[in-house]
């Protein structure tokens, strides 16, 4: 949690090389391809609707859990990068935050990563509140963002060259 | 240059053949049998037949391999078979290169039986010493694409819909002139052998935002309400009563259209730079060239 009150997490792998092109459709695949992750580490509970907007998760294609801004594509020889803005949704105490899927050089290695900063969920325990409060979020919401990113990175894997 | 081309009388061939007959010399594979015109020799035969598919490619340097056969019941099986009798001819008649049309999204391993039996059929043509050079296309944006035909039929005849949740799935469709003008520039182009290229149009949408789009250069403004539970044999069954799309092709469509169907890079557009057509301008070309048969 950082002083904010904003929580941070990163969840990166090591592969051999580039799963991407460094382009505005290298960018935008690699977002693609993690909320298909979403969608089948949940079995489809989890939804990502895109919208004019943007995009949402939804829970059985329903309540929107969370909202985001169009994607910001960036690519460059290091760095591929798609980054959502999170805006509303009932996992958000209030808009603010993102969440960086990125391709970046690493010496002889590619680094696969998903990033997300400023996040403010609503199930986390407030600063100075009773550890239990924050329950929901340690053991479901966060293992499950965990559990995704490791299936994406799976997805990636068995893409790559693809 | 001699070029064969399978699947010549279909949307793609169609828009295909002019573009390659000022530079090649012809032959046409059809099921019918078609007049012979200047430059283009029509063939009859059929892909599923060994005899048919020798007798086409003798003598080819390309091969264009625009079949399918979706709307049969068992399209898979046939689809595979044909490409299997493809690839050894052409590889017996020592031909160059082959091009194949393919699908974006098929390297999904969830991909439907659709997209399934279209990366199946694109092995199975490289499976052969001959190379292959595979675009890979989403929803072709021309008068004949069964995807494009069922979103504008839904469009012109309800005024609400409930569909299902793949509309939020989010596509990029590619012009028919763009796709043909692509199949042409790969063609004898030895930076494409051997080569797959994913053939995105310029936009990235969903199948709701291209119905809204339509529907707007339609002049209409349909009531759209997504729900979770339409299954795609409750939705083929709906397009079957209400568009001109039978449910064998429906069915398999619509299973295809859960799967996210996006470019993943742009090498294709150095390889044959040219300026995509905008969805607005290819879907209006497509309603133009409904007028003029009107008209004729």
């Amino acid at each position: 949690m950082l002083a904010s009150g904003g929580f941070e997490s990163t969840q990166r792998v090591l592969a051999s090389g580039p799963v991407v092109e460094s382009s505005e459709s290298g960018a935008r695949w690699l977002g693609i391809a993690y909320w298909q992750a979403v969608n089948r580490v949940t079995r489809g509970g989890v939804r990502a609707r895109w919208t004019n907007d943007g995009g949402r998760l939804t829970l059985l294609g329903g309540a929107s859990l969370l909202s985001f801004g169009t994607p910001e594509l960036a690519f460059s020889c290091e760095v591929v990068s798609c980054r959502y803005a999170i805006q509303r949704g009932l996992l958000a105490l209030r808009a603010g935050g993102s969440v960086t899927i990125a391709q970046r050089r690493a010496d002889e290695e590619v680094e696969l990563s998903v990033i997300v900063e400023e996040y403010l969920p609503r199930l986390a325990a407030r600063r100075g509140a009773p550890k239990w409060t924050g329950t929901l979020y340690a053991k479901c919401q966060s293992p499950l963002h965990s559990a995704v990113s490791r299936h994406y990175f799976e997805l990636l894997a068995s893409r790559a060259g693809g | 240059m001699k070029v064969t081309v399978f699947g010549a009388t279909g949307v793609v061939g169609s828009a295909l053949l002019p573009l390659l007959v000022s530079d090649h010399e012809l032959v046409v594979v059809s099921r019918s049998t078609q007049a012979t015109e200047q430059a283009v020799r029509w063939v009859e035969g059929d892909a599923s037949s060994a005899d048919d598919v020798a007798r086409a490619v003798e003598g080819a340097d390309v091969v264009y391999y625009l079949v399918h056969s979706l709307g049969r019941r068992d399209f898979e099986r046939q689809d595979q078979v044909a490409a299997e009798n493809v690839a050894a001819a052409c590889e017996h008649a020592r031909v160059k290169q082959i091009v194949y049309l393919g699908g974006l999204g098929d390297d999904d391993a969830t991909a439907s039986p659709h997209l399934r039996s279209r990366r199946e059929t694109g092995e199975r043509l490289s499976a052969g010493a001959v190379p292959v050079t595979t675009l890979r296309a989403a929803m072709i944006v021309g008068r004949g694409s069964a995807a494009f035909e069922t979103i504008v039929a839904l469009v012109d005849r309800l005024p609400a819909m409930i569909t299902p949740s793949w509309v939020s799935t989010p596509t990029q469709p590619i012009a028919l002139a763009d796709v043909s003008r692509y199949l042409a520039g790969v063609c004898a182009n030895q930076a494409a052998f051997g080569e797959s290229f994913d053939a995105g149009g310029p936009e990235v949408m969903t199948y709701r935002q291209m119905m809204e789009r339509i529907a707007l250069l339609r002049g209409r403004r349909p009531w759209i309400l997504e729900v979770p539970v339409l299954t795609p044999r409750l939705s083929s069954l709906w397009l079957h009563l209400v568009t001109p799309v039978g449910a064998s092709v429906a069915r398999p469509l619509i299973e295809g259209l859960k799967s996210p169907t996006i470019a993943r890079e742009e090498r294709l557009r150095t390889l044959v730079p040219f300026e995509l057509t905008s969805f607005n301008d290819a879907a209006r070309s497509a309603f133009a060239h409904d007028e003029a048969a009107l008209r004729a």
